[in-house]
Order: C-alpha cells, then sequence, then structure tokens
C-alpha cells in the first residue's frame, strides 16, 4: 500500500512529457474557475429565502412568523431574507456558520424538529443560541444594514430614540432589545435574555 | 331698628358666606385644561412594564425615565395600539376607542385641590359587569414610598394576579408592595357615594384621607366630573394618574392614563392655579 502511494507520489512529481506546460496551466485554470465558481454558486443557493424554505420545518413555523414582520414588507421595498441576518457576509465568517449549518443537515435526517409540537419544544434552545451568536458578534449582521452611526434618532418615535440613546451610553448590541422581531419570542426566555 | 340692624348683619353675613363660598368653587373658564389621553391598557400590569422581554422601556425604567417621557408624542401615546388589542394582550377582547383625551383643569385654595374631568366615554367595550354605572372616573394619587411614583402613576398598583386579570383570584383586588395611594372615584349611578379611600396591601373604596367629594353630570354626550379633596400643601407637586371606566366596564376594562404631576405653585405636568 504504502509502496502504490509512494508510486503515486512519484509519478505526480515527474514532469510530463505528454503535455505541454501550457496545456497543463490552462486546464488547471479552468477548473480552477468551475470549481470556485460552483463552490460559491453552491454557496449562493444555499443562501436564498427559497432554499431555507424548502424544508417544511422552516416554511411551516419560523417563516410564516417573519412574513407577518418588517423584515419582509415595509414602505420601503427592502426585505431581509433569512440569510441576512442568520449567515455572515464575509467568507471567512460565512464558511465556518455553513460547516456549523451542516448539522441541521444531520437535525433534518432525525427529524428533530419536523412537528409543530417538537418545534415549540426547541424554540427556546434554538433562539438562546442564534441570540448568542448576534450577541458575541456585536450584531453584526443588523449592523450590515442598520449602524448608530447612519441611525438619525430624531426622526424615530420618541421611545426608540430614547432607548437608542441608552443603547448607546451602555454599548449595548441590537439584539440585547430587539429579540423576537421576526420570529415569536420563546416560553421561558431566561431573564438574563431579556 | 336694632332688630333692622341684627338682620341685616345677619343677611350680611350670610351674604359674606356665600360669596366666599362662590369664591371656593373655581371659576373653570378661568383655569386652563389640559388633555391628557387615556388608553386601555390591556393586561399590561407592573409585571408586564418591568419585564424586558415584554416591554422593551424596562432599561429605560430603571434609569429614571417616566412613562410620560418615552410615549407622550405630539399630543397622542405612541403605544403600538394593535399589540395592545392583540389578543395576547387583551384576551377578552379589546374596546372598540383603545384611546381617548380626558381634559383635565386643576386649581386649589387655602383649604382644597379640585380637579375638573370632561370628556366622552365612548362605547364599544368588551366588559360590560356593572350594571349600575355606565362610568365610573377616578384619581389615584401615590405616596412617595410607592415603587417609581413620580414615573409610573397607577401602575405600581397593578398586579398580575389582581382581579378581572387573566386567572386572577375575583377578591385580589389592586396592591403596592411598599407605600401607599390615595384614591378618589365618582360614579354615575343616582345616589352613589363618593369614594374616598386608598390602595396599600389591598385597595379601601372607603376610610380614605382625601376628604373627596365629587359631582357629575352628563351633558349631551360629555361628562363633566369635579373632584375637590384637601389640599396637600403649597409648594408640592403630586404624582397622580387618572382611570375611566366607560360603558358599564369594571375591573381592568378601564381607560388609564399614565402617571402625571400636578404642580401646586410648583412644577409639573399640569399645574394648578391658585385662586
Amino acid at each position: 500500500m504504502a509502496s502504490k502511494i509512494a508510486a503515486l507520489w512519484a509519478k505526480l512529481r515527474k514532469p510530463s512529457v505528454k503535455y505541454s506546460l501550457m496545456g497543463l496551466l490552462s486546464a488547471g485554470f479552468f477548473s480552477g474557475v468551475f470549481f470556485w465558481g460552483g463552490f460559491n454558486t453552491a454557496m449562493d443557493a444555499t443562501n436564498t429565502m427559497d432554499f431555507c424554505i424548502s424544508c417544511h420545518e422552516m416554511n411551516d413555523n419560523v417563516y410564516q412568523e417573519y412574513k407577518k414582520t418588517i423584515h419582509y414588507t415595509n414602505r420601503t421595498g427592502v426585505r431581509a431574507v433569512c440569510s441576512d441576518c442568520h449567515v455572515p457576509k464575509d467568507w471567512t465568517h460565512k464558511m465556518i456558520r455553513k460547516i456549523q449549518a451542516s448539522k441541521e443537515v444531520w437535525g433534518k435526517i432525525t427529524g428533530v424538529i419536523d412537528t409543530p409540537v417538537k418545534f415549540e419544544a426547541h424554540r427556546l434552545e434554538m433562539a438562546e443560541r442564534e441570540w448568542a451568536r448576534m450577541k458575541a458578534t456585536d450584531s453584526r449582521e443588523c449592523r450590515n444594514c442598520h449602524n448608530f452611526e447612519s441611525m438619525d434618532t430624531e426622526k424615530q418615535k420618541l421611545r426608540g430614540a430614547k432607548m437608542h440613546k441608552i443603547a448607546q451610553d451602555e454599548k449595548q448590541t441590537c439584539i440585547d432589545c430587539h429579540k423576537g422581531i421576526a420570529h415569536q419570542k420563546p416560553k421561558g426566555m431566561k431573564e438574563d435574555d431579556e | 331698628m336694632k332688630k333692622t340692624t341684627v338682620s341685616m348683619l345677619v343677611l350680611g353675613s350670610l351674604m359674606a358666606l356665600g360669596s366666599q363660598m362662590a369664591v371656593a368653587a373655581p371659576d373653570w373658564n378661568k383655569v386652563p385644561k389640559r388633555d391628557i389621553n387615556v388608553f386601555h391598557p390591556g393586561v399590561t400590569p407592573t409585571e408586564w412594564v418591568g419585564k424586558k422581554s415584554d416591554h422593551s422601556g424596562t432599561a429605560g425604567l430603571k434609569k429614571g425615565e417616566t412613562c410620560v417621557g418615552c410615549h407622550e408624542e405630539k399630543g397622542t401615546l405612541n403605544f403600538n395600539f394593535k399589540r395592545l388589542a392583540d389578543k395576547e394582550l387583551e384576551p377578552k377582547g379589546a374596546p372598540k376607542t383603545m384611546m381617548y383625551p380626558v381634559g383635565v383643569q386643576a386649581a386649589y385654595d387655602a383649604s382644597n385641590l379640585y380637579i375638573r374631568l370632561t370628556f366622552k366615554a365612548p362605547a364599544g367595550g368588551a366588559d360590560k359587569s356593572d350594571k349600575e354605572n355606565e362610568v365610573k372616573a377616578a384619581v389615584m394619587f401615590p405616596d412617595a414610598k410607592v415603587p417609581q411614583a413620580s414615573q409610573v402613576g397607577c401602575w405600581a398598583s397593578c398586579h398580575a394576579d389582581a382581579r378581572t386579570m387573566p386567572g386572577a383570584d375575583d377578591k385580589k383586588t389592586k396592591y403596592t408592595k411598599e407605600g401607599s395611594y390615595e384614591l378618589m372615584q365618582w360614579k354615575s349611578a343616582k345616589g352613589a357615594k363618593v369614594v374616598d379611600g386608598s390602595v396599600t396591601t389591598e385597595r379601601k373604596m372607603d376610610g380614605g384621607a382625601l376628604g373627596a367629594k365629587a359631582e357629575g353630570a352628563k351633558a349631551g354626550d360629555t361628562y363633566t366630573v369635579t373632584f375637590t379633596r384637601k389640599n396637600p400643601g403649597e409648594g408640592k407637586t403630586v404624582p397622580f394618574g387618572i382611570a375611566i371606566h366607560g360603558d358599564n366596564s369594571t375591573g381592568r376594562f378601564h381607560h388609564v392614563s399614565l402617571g402625571y404631576t400636578l404642580g401646586l405653585g410648583a412644577d409639573g405636568d399640569l399645574k394648578a392655579t391658585k385662586q
């Protein structure tokens, strides 16, 4: 076995006598483009709302709740889809999140949340995990669209304006207050999470 | 002659007394009126107000912000009334009119504080349990020991386990964990006694220290209720809240104001006119 690997390795290291260097480089370049493009296309495909709600677990529960919120329809016509909030935009963090999400495939196969009752039973745990992720990144995904620097509190309702001033003074992050804005709040939230 | 002098004197003193009484009742045309909005609060007791997952303004309250400071805006209240009328916060059914204004005037003299409320109590309520009174109007005054007295008005007395709250004991009244409220209430039923009561560990509808009197009348669809109570003291700023039970409602099915302050020769959301 070891001798076979050594032979293959030697073959790979040996210069080609059959193919030109240009041919080899071109083949390498185009297959690189093909694989890289394919990889990113697949990445993008898994970032669409259609992909997310192709599972009935998402379609029947969180999607129905989200459809009633301002992140789905609003006066300006800007929509934030699932991945805008739940998947980081930059490549490194996106990859890490996607790898973590592979666990969700296992969850799908084993049917952890495949009924509304099961979903409710896991809602708090799932929400807490997502809140912790958002808190740890200073609500990075929220801040892709919203940030204090471009926020004119004068144009907000008084109740929001005052709370945003307090939040800035205390260096709070979006998710500290804005829980349950796109999905129902889970029952039994801990005092720390409130 | 002597008799005439005596009767003149008697008449004179009677007239003087009469005119004094006339002075005692304020000329309401000369007292500024401020509209205070009352609204149907649903099931939002003090426990709800103090829980961040229910009420994100909890952080503001902890920092000393008042309810009015965040929620009164451009002459109205900026609540999410859809949320207040929704089943979660109003399981029995929301009234057709969630908010309406009450004209509030206040005046005082050496002995009394007078408060006049003018309002149209709209029909369309979900609870009509009070068969005797179409309308009841109340004013409460928290003392300084009531938690967040000057911030939350009546809310410190409103609890999730009090009567008419979902699943609550029908005999448990409003109460406060610390301090006390003075309470006065006018009822529209003929001959109904004016309530001069208090709220401590329970609500008492008599035995109060306000010396409260009240007169109310309905003209067209407008109610005018005038309260008289003991003057709390010149130079004082008194926190207060208003509750109107309209359309034969009872318990929590009232329209309430947030907590406001009344200044007697002092600062306040509303200033009482000195007579």
